[in-house]
């Protein structure tokens, strides 16, 4: 044997460790042993770090990673076991301490350990596929300690008892119970789900289910909510205090199934606290209560709420615009309707968190009752005259645009738009020729406002009626300039010249006028002809009005303001002390309704009759007898003769305005129709229809009966033809 | 899985040795091969080179340290003469030494722009991918300065942000001192920044020298260009939006990286001309500028930063050896001495290896090795951290089982990333060293170093040096080792040596599923490291042996019982213990051994 090779091939290389020692391993497997019991033990300030790791090293890379490894799983076993007969042994409270305090030590330990077998970690570990150090101290102590068959259960049990115990108000330890639960999550989801998760969400459904039984039986609606949302911030709040993250969502669902799904109908349905007597009384808290908590049940929670509400809106808004009461006074009618909506608005803002499919909810209810009601058109617009003759004096510009708004919302629920724009012209003539507009920037701003809603067509002739009444007032000061010498002390006139087609025209029923007036009237005409060839002037007496200076019978002077009529009437006094109803009829040939209201408003007036009827009554008949009034006296100069002048509509004339309505009509649906062929050619019956209520439902919603009517009129006149073979087919001629 | 687990055998993926797995690449091995022969360039510069696709001179070219991020006189990087002439081994050759492809820097965009074809393209995409390749010393620091909870923040490249050391370390080396610029915090250490600049090193010694936090107040200073700056430091390499690059100039101008701003200056001079050559569309803040550390003068690097600092560190340790006094009492001493007298090394922990005390630097050991990590912070429970230490002495620690020339040897690799003077002697010291330390780039280092002694060994040496890289996971040794027995086999069986060494090593596995009778594929990573010796040493030498396919499984038959056979002479020779002589001069003759069983070999099949 030369001993030079030897040297050279010297495995036990340059120092003094190793092999030599066959019991080698043997003895360094008992240092290291008897260093994880020291630091178990909480003696490690014994043990030298720089050795342990040394002797480890050395182990390893002597080839006894693999006696290291077992022998490591052996000792933290049986240690692990002594901590769980330990833990076995705590009494009651005792028991969770006792398992956090160790399961601190252990994870202290485990951290010393896994530093000293750093180098098994690092590379025997991996390259023998085995589990690392830290990952197998967790499992040990799953295995070993949580799984054990007394802890397993009774840990568990201890949980839910103090969930169970925090529930019913009791205060508990929550850094304990966070710290055990925290254990649970590190050693792996599935421990967590498997040992605690799965089994709260059992007890909770559990403890729920009779909870809101109980509640339900003994609460009404609001304190029920309450307590369910109390509930939930509860859960929420143990969620974020002690339990994993991903547990919200689950625990929260258990509390929305067993609290509010599974009552819901009750809930809203609930006698004298539901949800209607929640908006009768306008629970704002309840009903964001209600929203909130309802809205968390995944399918159709807010669909019940919804439905209920619409449907109590709908049954309050028939009732108010069907009750007869209430067709007495439009204005009030119409407020009424915007009251409900405010209500209703403020309702939907506050509680319901302005959510979209509640807004649509209401607004479909609206646009369901108010067309139930056929005057609703008329009183809307009524309502604007009043609010623009009167009511919006000395209201700032802002609230006016207020106002507007409110009435534009109305509006978009009518369908049958035609009929409002009809009344809207005939109210905005009255209101244009008795100069009672309150404000021009009011009614230019509702026109802008119905001509981005509906276009300009629609506006078109309501613009016009504007541009007559300005393209009067220069007209008048032209006449004055060029004839003011001529007219001397004749009576001053003021002429509107009113373009046919833009106004409300109704059949002129002229009256004689008296012969001062008539003069002037034909200066202007003549003036007037004379700017404007190829025009024709036709006066509309019907809607002029008059001021005249009158001396009553102790010399009182006033200035009465009368209508056109009236002021015929008066001046027919100036020549005759008494008049009979016949000669008054045959001076004026005034139409018969229209001088009996006119002078009803002279003579039947409580106070302030310019005229005295004979015999006294408030009714005018044929032969009634008429003489001035001297003892007519008011404390003002001017005195203003109100006539007698329905603002509703009387039955008749409703019936007249439909009618027009009606015939205005048809000439839509029959340029509808056309446009429709034009473009389709061919189109059976049914599809006309469709198609023609599409293109007109803007404005009015047409009655297919009329639109069958039209399509025959049509035919008559070569427009349309039937199919020869399929008579349901249109055909379009020309 | 951590990336370590194979940190003993496979390359560290941090270090960017040349892998063949490109993941997400779809580019045949053939793709890299030429279908034309390339012209040579035995004299050209890189530029030539790489234009040529000439990849042996390129190889020479980077071995001998040419930055491969410098610019000829047209403006133009060799990676962008690779990628317009496409060649792709060279491009890839280039890549892999560090060359530039990242978007919206000057050179990466015209590399992108000029790419032949798609499959260049696809190589810039694969590599703009990945991590930048950095050696292990910048590597290590890297992270160690992005872990810094006030860092990772600004940091916004999720990549950066994994530890290299595996998924079950998360902690990280704190910092001794956090900057404050426009609100934001800065975390850093202060011997990596002394180390880099002497603005900071001066102001350590003085105005902050007991300070932990430096707050900055003036508006002017930029955050990200500072942040730029103190990452460079760190990791040479630095990453700058071009919009910040005037802010970080002035920055340099006071912290005196001269070397830095002067590159700064020529790139900002560059850039402007630079806008007329580029898209115009690019977005000027989004226009990076990268540089690696290769393009700075040597000594302006970081180990060549840190090997000052260890040198300075070196000359104030003791290495008297004050054999009578009590080691507690040296340590002590010798601690309050060092405090008292030596401040400019920043030397914040000591370490005894043998008697002598080494002064070293808590992050720079942190950062290198994880075995001194856990040793810095986690001791309270051991022994060593049982006694408070004085307040003005240096925590010192005992090292034991360790010689102090190894020591050396291993502080200055952790400091350095260098390895000098590599006595093959001391290579299995080194290796010692470096797996208990959990140093696994050192292993491969020491090894590079090895190699070239082993063509010269003798075959016992070379037994012993295959036990040994078994034992202590040296990949390439093992391999080189078990090549040459392979190839070799013959001559081995005739040393004493080696008929020892098969006692000493576990059987062959009997468990003939683990036997491959096919060729392994080339390149395949085979998991060697808990293989058995004497199974690979099958496998290497069927393949370099062994008989077409279909016998190969008889060849392995053979080979087995001439095993056995070798291992009964050993056993006997063990026993008898003199008669190893009569087998070493039997070695001169041919070999007879007991039962004439000729080897089979290639030739004599052909025969």
């Amino acid at each position: 044997m030369s001993g030079q090779k030897k040297k050279n091939f010297q495995i036990e290389a340059f120092k003094h460790r190793v092999m030599v020692d066959p019991k080698y391993a043997e003895k360094t497997w008992k240092i290291l042993e008897h260093a994880i019991q020291e630091i178990y033990n909480h003696n490690a300030s014994g043990l030298s770090f720089e050795e342990l790791y040394r002797n480890a090293y050395n182990m390893v890379l002597h080839k006894f990673g693999e006696k290291l490894y077992s022998g490591l799983v052996t000792t933290m076993t049986s240690h692990l076991s002594d901590i769980s007969k330990s833990i076995e042994a705590a009494q009651g409270e005792l028991f969770l301490e006792e398992l956090n305090r160790k399961w601190l030590d252990h994870n202290k330990a485990l951290q010393m350990i896994r530093d000293i077998l750093m180098y098994m970690d690092r590379t025997f570990i991996p390259s023998t596929h085995k589990t690392p150090v830290h990952e197998l101290g967790l499992n040990l102590w799953r295995d070993v300690v949580i799984h054990s068959s007394k802890t397993q259960i009774r840990l568990q049990d201890t949980l839910l008892e103090l969930v169970h115990r925090e529930r019913n108000g009791e205060v508990i330890n929550r850094g304990l119970m966070r710290s055990i639960i925290k254990m649970l999550m590190d050693l792996g989801s599935s421990v967590y789900q498997d040992d605690f998760e799965q089994h709260f969400l059992e007890v909770s459904a559990n403890f729920y289910g009779l909870e809101s039984q109980q509640y339900i039986e003994s609460c009404d609606c609001g304190d029920y909510l309450k307590k369910a949302e109390r509930r939930l911030n509860e859960e929420m709040e143990r969620v974020s205090h002690y339990l994993d993250a991903r547990s919200l969502e689950k625990i929260t669902n258990v509390v929305e199934k067993e609290m509010i799904e599974n009552h819901m109908h009750r809930l809203v349905h609930m006698e004298n606290s539901g949800l209607v007597n929640m908006l009768v009384n306008d629970k704002y808290d309840d009903l964001g209560r209600k929203y909130n908590l309802f809205r968390r049940v995944a399918n159709g929670g807010l669909l019940i709420v919804r439905d209920v509400m619409t449907s109590y809106i709908r049954d309050t808004g028939k009732q108010l615009v069907t009750d007869p009461e209430r067709l007495k006074d439009p204005v009030d009618f119409v407020q009424r309707l915007l009251d409900l909506k405010d209500k209703y608005d403020k309702i939907i803002s506050l509680a319901f968190n302005n959510d979209k499919t509640f807004q649509n909810a209401l607004n479909s209810s609206f646009e369901y009752f108010i067309n139930l009601n056929a005057r609703s058109p008329e009183f809307i617009s009524l309502f604007v005259d009043d609010k623009l003759r009167k009511g919006l004096k000395g209201v700032s510009e802002e609230d006016v645009e207020v106002v507007l708004d409110k009435v534009m919302m109305l509006f978009r629920y009518l369908q049958e738009k035609d009929v409002f724009e009809k009344y809207y012209k005939q109210h905005l003539a009255k209101r244009l020729l008795a100069g009672k507009t309150v404000s021009d920037d009011a009614e230019r701003s509702l026109i802008v406002k119905l001509k981005t809603e509906c276009g300009y067509q629609f506006t078109s002739k309501l613009e016009g009626m504007f541009t007559d009444m300005k393209t009067s007032q220069d007209t008048m000061q032209g006449f004055h300039e060029s004839l003011g010498a001529e007219l001397g002390d004749s009576p001053s006139l003021t002429v509107q010249v009113l373009t046919t087609g833009s106004w409300p025209t109704q059949p002129s029923a002229t009256c004689n006028l008296p012969a001062e007036i008539l003069g002037v009237c034909e200066k202007f005409r003549s003036y007037y002809l004379g700017t404007h060839t190829g025009r024709r002037l036709s006066w509309q007496t019907n809607m002029g009005t008059a001021d005249l200076k009158a001396i009553f019978g102790k010399g009182q002077k006033h200035e009465l303001n009368v209508s056109t009529y009236q002021m015929c009437v008066l001046m027919l006094f100036n020549n005759a002390d008494r008049l009979s109803y016949k000669e008054i009829e045959q001076a004026t040939e005034i139409p018969a309704s229209d001088l009996k209201r006119c002078l009803q408003s002279l003579a039947c007036a409580r106070v302030k009759s310019v005229l005295r009827k004979e015999p006294i009554g408030r009714d005018i008949a044929e032969d009634d007898n008429f003489s001035v009034n001297d003892k007519f006296s008011s404390k003002l100069y001017k005195v203003r003769i109100s006539t007698v002048a329905a603002q509703r509509e009387s039955e008749p004339e409703n019936q007249e305005t439909r009618q027009r309505v009606e015939e205005d009509r048809k000439p839509q649906i029959e340029a509808a129709i056309v446009r429709i062929m034009k473009s389709r050619r061919v189109l059976d019956h049914n599809n006309i229809v469709a198609e023609v209520i599409k293109q007109l439902q803007s404005r009015f919603l047409p009655n297919p009966v009329v639109i069958k009517k039209r399509i025959e009129s049509l035919i008559e006149r070569e427009f349309l033809e039937r199919d020869k073979n399929d008579r349901k087919l249109y055909r379009y001629l020309a | 899985m951590s990336p370590t687990r194979h940190n003993n055998n496979l390359p560290n993926p941090n270090s960017w040795t040349i892998s063949t797995d490109l993941d997400g690449m779809d580019l045949d091995p053939s793709d890299f091969g030429s279908s034309i022969p390339l012209k040579k360039v035995p004299n050209g510069d890189v530029f030539e080179a790489s234009r040529a696709g000439d990849v042996d001179r390129l190889k020479y070219l980077l071995e001998s340290g040419v930055n491969v991020n410098a610019r000829d006189q047209w403006d133009s990087v060799a990676l962008y003469y690779a990628c317009l002439a496409g060649h792709l081994d060279a491009a890839r050759m280039l890549l892999e030494s560090g060359a530039i492809c990242s978007e919206h820097t000057f050179d990466g965009d015209r590399c992108h722009y000029a790419a032949l074809n798609l499959k260049v393209r696809k190589l810039l995409k694969a590599f703009e991918a990945r991590p930048p390749p950095l050696g292990p010393l910048q590597a290590a620091l890297r992270d160690t300065f992005l872990a810094c909870a006030g860092n990772r923040e600004y940091s916004d490249h999720p990549d950066y942000g994994v530890s290299s050391n595996g998924g079950s370390s998360s902690y990280h080396f704190p910092p001794d001192v956090v900057f404050v610029v426009q609100g934001s915090p800065i975390e850093a250490h202060r011997v990596i920044l002394s180390a880099r600049s002497p603005f900071f090193k001066r102001k350590f010694e003085t105005d902050w020298k007991d300070r932990k936090e430096v707050r900055f107040a003036r508006e002017k200073l930029s955050y990200t260009a500072l942040y730029s700056l103190i990452h460079f430091f760190y990791s040479d390499r630095l990453e700058i939006a071009v919009d910040d690059m005037e802010d970080l100039v002035r920055i340099c101008k006071v912290c005196k990286c001269d070397s830095l701003q002067r590159i700064l200056e020529k790139e900002l001079i560059h850039q402007k001309f630079a806008e007329y050559k580029a898209l115009r569309d690019v977005d000027n803040s989004q226009k990076r500028f990268i540089l690696q550390g290769l393009s700075l003068p040597e000594e302006d690097r970081l180990p060549a930063a840190l090997h000052q600092i260890l040198q300075i560190s070196l000359a104030n340790s003791t290495r008297e050896h004050n054999q009578d006094n009590n080691v507690e009492e040296l340590s002590y001493n010798v601690g309050a001495m060092q405090i008292n007298d030596v401040v400019d090394d920043l030397a914040d922990v000591c370490v005894r290896v043998d008697k002598n005390i080494f002064r070293c630097h808590q992050v720079v050991l942190a950062s290198r090795s994880e075995y001194f990590r856990a040793r810095l912070s986690r001791m309270k429970d051991f022994y060593e951290g049982k006694d408070a230490l004085p307040v003005d002495a240096l925590p010192c620690l005992d090292e034991h089982d360790l010689r102090t020339e190894a020591f050396e040897k291993m502080i200055e690799y952790m400091y350095t990333d260098g390895l000098k003077d590599i006595d093959p002697d001391q290579a299995e010291e080194m290796f010692d060293a470096a797996s208990r330390y959990l140093l696994f780039p050192l292993k491969r280092a020491v090894a590079d170093v090895l190699l070239p002694h082993l063509e010269m060994a003798s075959p016992a040496e070379l037994c012993h040096w295959l036990i040994l890289s078994d034992m202590y996971g040296v990949f390439k040794i093992r391999e080189y080792c078990l090549d040459t027995i392979a190839c070799n086999f013959e001559t081995f069986a005739d040393t004493l040596e080696f008929r020892a060494m098969l006692l000493t090593l576990p059987p062959p596995s009997g468990d003939s599923s683990l036997r491959t009778t096919a060729p392994s594929a080339p390149g395949a990573v085979v998991n060697t490291d808990q293989a058995n010796l004497l199974d690979d040493l099958r496998e290497k030498w069927l393949e370099a042996e062994a008989a077409e396919l279909d016998k190969r499984d008889e060849s392995a038959l053979l080979f087995d019982k001439r095993l056995e056979m070798l291992v009964l002479v050993a056993e006997r020779e063990k026993s008898d213990g003199a008669p190893a002589d009569d087998i070493h001069d039997g070695c001169k003759s041919p070999v007879s051994p007991p039962t004439s069983f000729p080897m089979p070999s290639k030739q004599e099949e052909r025969v």
